[in-house]
């Protein structure tokens, strides 16, 4: 094998080689791109953390544990973060690190959202906020969530990852160790993806058993998350109302009243209704013009409608000629079969 | 006065036809077929030939032939038998005498003059070939001189045997003269052995210019015209009495083409005068005439007894006499002044209303149709009164219904306007054997003719047409008994055509001896396997009838009573399916009347090898009849709970196995092997205002429903059935999120879905709405199009394909096969099974140029040629009966296409476009996938199965039409087939989350702690799973993967292929934002061509790492991957 390249880009080039498999008996190697994690929004872990791309489809927490152990030792590896979990997209995406209030907040109706985004911009009501916060502690939360149907995920194949380690120190030893990888010349052996960790459950025949088995969760699980849902849902609705129904009468900063549903009016409720009703009545109009118009009543109407007519026909017949231009550049159309 | 009311009613049935078709055809022609005129316009240029080049030098090959002939000298008459043996010794040429053979003590002289007239007739002078027809025979016609002819020559053959002669003699003279500038021959003139003829391909030393084609010049000698007398030709005359048993004329059988011929030997020039005088007064004659012969050649007819015996001639000749006047009230049937598509269609109109074999047509005066209705034994009657001619003669009853039935279905072609009507009617070869027939036979008669036919050989047409027509008139009998009711819409039998032979040699005896029988069942009457016959009763007449029924059919009658005690003769037949039962029937019936198939095999059936390949049994629609009642009843026990909180509206089901439409029948008894499969269904619910209004909550307070419709049906039938909630592989939550499969002790299993119309509305108010953000306003769309796949379009295409179902019989096979045949060509994960529905129906609902196949296997072949044929590029399928759609949509739905094909020209989405009156946006079985190239491989499959069908004929071999060729993949993922059986398997309780206490209560090892468990049912069966997972992993992104899969049904096939797409093996390097889903691991090259690129460096699949990691994934599951190179 020719001597593998140091980096590309601004990425090291972490060569891993991967077990054979019964199937597949070809030891081979593959490749993690790893560079200092750098994102568009700096955060205070920034400085500890590495941005890899082209995580395995397999790759767990686990397997990461192991591989930076072999790397740099034990103890430097903190946690990983795989993409795409931590998009703001994730927000109605069915997944166990999904926020589970990001959840309820999806679930609560869009109008609602808005209002209750006003409200808390407009009152700068954060104290409330807070409170809600503690009343729904995490448990209770999580509970909302409906059971796993699978003990492993896969990962999109080249998808990418963010490693965070014990301190800024590690992230330079790693890459450190990742060069010394690549350029020396003693033949170094390129960690190795653990095959299989006690911690991590077994793919092939047993995910897709165990995950036909989990679809069917016990009733009774389900029951209480779904309940446990509705009274969070029930809760949330209750208090957009409450919300939505103080701001009927209440002047904002510019001492304007917000105009919203539910005020006893009986004005069409949303822009869409509103779009529904007018095309309705558009239409409505036109059928009498055209029941007025009808049965050609006069001379005029009737040379006009004549005139249409031809020139539909004619449109349609220059429609067919073009038609058939295509078809003749095509070819072959016009031969009978033999 | 007798004479006018029969005038009138001859007329009124000829011509009344022609006179609609004259009507509908000014009115409605321009307008409507603007496109047809067009395309034929372009056809006529397409097939027009180049006289000039194509048959350059006929002119003067007829000159030279003319002037050799004219200098022959005369002979004196001698005895036949001495001129034939003196002139044999001379030239060493055979005189092509038809048989029998002359009497050696025939007392007749032969002699020879020059011939009266020359003439250069047939489509070389009217222009009239085309560049598809199989051989270009220049025709020129000798007329034998009056002199060397008597009057009673019409008798026993003299004629023929004179102008034998006088062809050998001509033959002898033109073979001096041209030496090796041309091949010499001898013909049947249409296959008819009464009249050989010398057939002259010119050979050129120097190369053949460019276009010139392979004519030949055949000369043709003829009665001088009005010799004989024509009353003594009539059709019911016997003229061959000679070794007759009853000598005298009463007695004898009339030889009706022997007459038709001798009176045709006369009539040659007037017939030519006929056309020419037409052609004349009418423009569009002479493309109507080419149109007529398209349409003719596609349907393998021609003027060749072997042909039909309806050929371009006969069909240029019958629109001339309807453009004669003389029709009623002495006007033309149809007008001079008709456009050439207007003629074709108005012939095409006049040949379907006018069926030949059942009624004779008149023209002219003098006869009239109830006059020759006694000669339609001996053939259908075409009659042309001025020149006393049955134009048809050479056609037999079959080729007459099969003309009928041609025309009958291009006209109902033609009277569609929303269709293409072009291509059915000249472009679609429509005489293939498979595409035509529902059963095909061939009966090799070498050696059975003489047993079965004994030594009668007054049949003018040969032996073989002797047996052909007794085969068909025993089997017309057999199958299409009106009153049994009709088994069989149409019997057609091809006789093997006569070949052209040396001059030194006697005819050859046909080479291939076998008469191809084709049948085209009526689906429902064939099915019966009971033939009730006429009642037993104590008249005379009712004895008789059962007499007669019993002379027919042998031991097979027998009495049985039936309800309402009435006492019938009965046949009972052994066989289930309808080609088994015809089988049956036609070994029975023509081993008992012919002794065919008595001692040896005779007969060879084919077109049944399709059934057995898939095991399609009749029994199978039972099943499915049962799968529909345990619906039924899973639908009454829903209904009927009464603590629901909404009323179900409606239930409806939206699987194959509902609809007659899966692989393999439903499986409705409990296995040990497999869990319960549920079969798919939907409920929706009365309207109501309880429902959240947020589509995340909908989806939970749906999970919640499917909880209590569970436990209610649990309480309401308890130890009847066992209900589970089953979770949905849904991405998020605004998808539907679970689903309730209900299980029942006796088997059937049904899954459970739950509408609600709020959803949609939600869906589609966030879709409109402007001020969400983009991605999720993205995802709302797919979501509502995913929702009305679902509960809009699925159950609504239940039932357009259970009715069509119940209507042709032969859909459920059909569309079966056709699964099949995508999922042994792994095709069947880029195509939902509703497309391959559509397109079946599609077949069924458009046959053009045929009719519904009434068969899986003409189903079947129809199918691959449709897709064969589809260009799926620029035009839309849009599957419905005429009415279903308007036009107006049709083109709406067109355009639509063809804006998409302009936004996206390398159709990256949206590929093919099924519309259908429920759903005419198209798209809903096809919008995600297939992709282009999936198609396009589809296409190519099909069109290498329709070519192969072509070529191997009725002799093919059809699992040849079923084997995927392996060879074509990169990447064979072999799954083992075993484990995958045992993940169909799965145990409530089983949890393998804590194995060491598993290992514990493994403690009994002979003792399975499963047993007495019951099994969950299958969520989805594991190798769907698994190739699901895999897709999702390398192609998440919608398209562009890195290695594109191809499996075919889950159940079937054990062996995943696939393809690496080449469009992204090699890429610029770049962090994959999301949804890229490329797996790129770069082996970067130190190559200059990368360098170049502005320091960008570039990165390949790395296809081991990807193989790896399937195979990690895989674990036990696959067997073994395997790379090609």
């Amino acid at each position: 094998m020719p001597s593998q390249p140091l980096t590309i880009g601004d990425f090291s080039v972490l060569p891993i080689s991967m077990p054979p498999s019964p199937s597949y008996p070809k030891p081979t190697t593959h490749q993690l791109y790893v560079r200092r994690n750098t994102p568009k929004i700096p955060t205070p872990n920034d400085s500890r953390s590495l941005f890899i791309t082209n995580v395995p489809i397999d790759s767990t927490e686990a397997h990461f544990r192991a591989l930076f152990a072999s790397l740099v030792g034990a103890g430097r590896f903190e946690s990983i973060t795989f993409e795409p979990e931590n998009r703001k997209d994730a927000a109605h995406r069915l997944s166990s690190s999904s926020n589970p209030s990001s959840l309820l907040d999806a679930a609560v109706p869009v109008s609602s959202t808005r209002l209750l985004q006003a409200h808390s911009a407009s009152n700068n009501n954060k104290k409330r906020k807070a409170s809600e916060l503690e009343t729904n502690s995490d448990e209770t939360l999580n509970s909302i969530l409906l059971p796993q149907t699978w003990t492993r995920n896969l990962h999109p194949s080249g998808s990418s990852a963010t490693v965070l380690l014990a301190d800024s120190n590690s992230v330079t030893q790693v890459l450190k160790a990742i060069s010394k990888l690549s350029t020396s010349k003693s033949k170094t052996i390129p960690p190795t993806w653990p095959a299989s960790l006690p911690s991590v459950k077994p793919l092939g025949i047993s995910l897709i058993k165990s995950h036909n088995r989990l679809r069917y969760p016990s009733p009774h699980k389900l029951q209480q998350s779904v309940d446990a849902f509705s009274a969070f849902f029930a809760a949330k609705e209750k208090e957009a109302n409450e919300i939505a129904k103080r701001l009927r009468s209440l002047p904002d900063e510019d001492g304007f009243v917000t105009v919203t549903r539910g005020g006893g009016r009986n004005a069409p409720a949303s822009k869409t209704e509103a779009e529904e009703a007018k095309k309705k009545m558009l239409e409505k109009a036109e059928r009498k013009k055209e029941e007025l118009a009808v049965a050609n009543f006069y001379r005029f109407q009737l040379r006009e409608k004549k005139k249409e007519e031809q020139g539909e026909l004619l449109k349609r017949f220059d429609e067919d000629r073009k038609k058939l231009e295509a078809m003749r550049e095509k070819r072959g159309k016009f031969v009978p079969e033999s | 006065m007798d004479s006018a009311p029969a005038k009138r009613r001859k007329l009124d049935h000829s011509q009344d036809g022609a006179e609609k078709a004259l009507q509908t055809a000014s009115t409605v022609g321009v307008s409507r077929s603007r496109a047809f005129v067009l395309e034929t316009e372009e056809l006529l240029q397409e097939v027009r030939l180049d006289y000039g080049t194509a048959l350059e030098g006929a002119d003067d090959l007829l000159y030279r032939i003319k002037g050799s002939i004219e200098a022959i000298k005369s002979q004196e008459p001698l005895l036949i038998t001495q001129a034939a043996s003196k002139f044999e010794k001379k030239h060493k040429i055979k005189i092509p005498f038809p048989n029998p053979q002359p009497p050696q003590n025939s007392n007749y002289k032969l002699a020879f003059e020059k011939p009266a007239q020359f003439n250069v007739v047939g489509s070389y002078v009217s222009k009239t070939m085309v560049k598809t027809q199989k051989d270009f025979g220049v025709d020129m016609v000798v007329v034998i001189p009056q002199e060397i002819l008597q009057e009673k020559d019409y008798l026993d053959l003299r004629y023929f045997y004179k102008r034998a002669y006088y062809l050998a003699a001509i033959a002898a003279t033109i073979q001096k003269e041209f030496g090796s500038d041309g091949e010499l021959s001898y013909e049947h003139l249409n296959g008819n052995p009464l009249l050989p003829i010398l057939a002259l391909q010119p050979t050129t030393k120097e190369e053949k210019p460019k276009g010139r084609l392979d004519y030949k010049i055949r000369i043709i000698p003829c009665a001088p015209e009005g010799f004989f007398p024509k009353s003594k030709l009539h059709l019911g005359a016997s003229l061959l009495r000679k070794g007759r048993v009853g000598d005298s004329e009463d007695q004898a059988e009339p030889t009706a083409f022997y007459n038709s011929t001798l009176a045709a030997e006369g009539s040659f020039l007037a017939y030519l005068k006929l056309l020419r005088q037409t052609e004349k007064k009418c423009k569009g004659f002479k493309n109507a005439c080419i149109l007529g012969r398209t349409w003719l050649q596609q349907r393998g007819f021609g003027s060749d007894i072997s042909k039909g015996g309806f050929g371009h001639v006969e069909w240029a000749v019958l629109l001339a006499l309807l453009l004669q006047p003389g029709g009623s009230q002495g006007r033309a049937a149809l007008s001079t002044s008709l456009s050439s598509t207007q003629l074709f269609r108005a012939m095409i109109q006049f040949l379907d209303l006018s069926d030949l074999s059942e009624k004779p047509l008149v023209f002219g005066s003098g006869k009239t149709a109830e006059d020759l209705e006694e000669y339609l034994g001996q053939g259908p009657i075409l009659y042309d009164c001025a020149r006393q001619v049955n134009i048809a003669f050479k056609m037999g009853p079959w080729s007459a219904a099969l003309l009928h039935q041609h025309a009958k279905w291009t006209r109902a072609l033609l009277d569609k306007s929303d269709v293409d009507q072009f291509a059915p009617t000249f472009i679609i070869k429509a005489d293939l054997p498979f595409h035509t027939y529902d059963l095909f036979a061939h009966l090799n008669y070498s050696e059975i003719l003489d047993k079965v036919l004994g030594d009668d050989t007054a049949e003018s047409r040969g032996r073989t047409w002797q047996l052909s027509s007794r085969v068909y008139s025993v089997l017309k009998r057999a199958l299409a008994d009106k009153e049994l009711g009709e088994r069989a819409r149409l019997i057609n039998i091809k006789t093997p055509g006569s070949s052209k032979w040396a001059l030194t040699e006697t005819p050859k005896s046909q080479a291939e001896s076998e008469l191809e029988i084709g049948i085209l069942f009526d689906p429902q009457n064939m099915a019966r396997t009971v033939d009730k016959g006429p009642t037993a009763g104590a008249t005379i007449e009712e004895r008789e009838e059962c007499e007669n029924f019993r002379n027919f059919w042998g031991e097979k009658a027998e009495l049985r009573r039936f309800e309402r005690d009435t006492i019938r003769e009965t046949l009972v037949w052994g066989s289930k399916t309808p080609f088994g039962l015809c089988e049956e029937i036609m070994r029975y019936i023509l081993s008992r009347h012919l002794r065919i198939g008595n001692i040896r095999d005779d007969i060879d059936f084919y077109g049944n090898g399709l059934d057995a390949l898939l095991s399609l049994k009749p029994a199978d629609a039972a099943i499915y009849h049962e799968a529909k009642t345990a619906f039924s009843t899973f639908e009454h026990d829903i209904r009927s709970l009464e603590d629901l909180p909404l009323r179900p509206r409606q239930i409806a089901p939206i699987c194959p196995e509902l609809r007659h439409a899966s692989v393999k029948p439903p499986a409705l008894k409990q296995s040990s092997k497999s869990g319960p499969r549920p079969m798919d269904c939907i409920i929706s619910f009365e309207a109501s205002g309880k429902w959240p209004e947020s589509v995340v909550a909908i989806q939970r307070t749906k999970i919640a429903f499917l909880l209590m419709i569970g436990n209610l049906l649990e309480k309401s039938k308890p130890g009847q059935l066992r209900t589970h909630v089953g979770m949905e592989d849904a991405e998020f939550e605004t998808q539907n999120l679970a689903f309730l499969d209900v299980v029942y002790e006796s088997g059937a299993a049904f899954r459970l879905r739950i509408h609600s119309d709020l959803e949609e509305a939600l869906l589609e108010r966030q879709v409109k709405d402007k001020t969400v953000e983009q991605y999720l306003r993205q995802r709302a769309t797919a979501h509502l199009a995913g929702f009305r796949r679902l509960y809009t379009n699925l159950p609504l295409h239940n039932q357009t394909i259970s009715t069509a179902v119940t209507r042709f019989p032969a859909l459920s096979p059909t569309i079966r096969l056709v699964k099949h045949w995508f999922s042994c060509h792994k095709l069947s994960n880029h195509f939902t099974e509703e497309f391959v529905e559509l397109v079946c129906l599609h077949v069924f609902f458009t046959p053009y140029p045929w009719d519904a196949p009434s068969s899986a296997s003409t189903g079947f072949v129809r199918v691959l040629l449709f897709l064969a044929r589809w260009d799926w590029r620029s035009e839309p399928l849009i599957v419905a009966e005429q009415d279903e759609i308007s036009n107006k949509e049709r083109q709406v739905i067109g355009t639509r296409l063809e804006a998409w094909r302009k936004i996206d020209p390398t159709m990256s989405k949206t590929v093919l476009v099924v519309a259908t009156p429920g759903e005419t946006s198209g798209i809903a079985w096809t919008g995600e996938k297939p992709g282009k190239v999936v198609a396009t491989r589809m296409t190519v499959l099909a069109r290498g199965a329709c070519q192969l069908i072509r070529e191997e004929g009725v002799k093919l071999d059809w699992r040849r039409l079923f084997v995927g060729n392996l060879k074509e993949y990169d990447v064979l993922i072999h799954l083992d087939v075993k484990a995958v059986k045992e993940c169909l398997k799965t145990f409530e309780h089983e949890e393998d989350e804590d194995e060491e206490e598993e290992r514990k209560k493994k403690k009994y090892k002979n003792l399975d702690e499963r047993v007495g468990m019951e099994m969950l049912p299958v969520g989805e069966h594991p190798s769907d799973v698994l190739l699901g997972e895999l897709e999702r992993v390398f192609n998440g992104g919608g398209g562009d993967g890195v290695l594109v899969f191809f499996r075919g049904g889950a159940e079937e096939d054990g062996v995943i292929g696939g393809v690496w797409n080449p469009l992204v093996a090699k890429r610029k390097w770049r962090v994959v934002k999301r949804g890229g889903g490329n797996y790129m691991v770069g082996k970067k090259r130190k190559n200059e061509e990368v360098e170049e690129e502005e320091g960008e460096e570039m990165v390949e699949v790395n296809r081991e790492a990807v193989l790896s990691e399937i195979a990690r994934v895989g674990g036990g599951l696959i067997e073994r991957v395997e790379v090609k190179n």
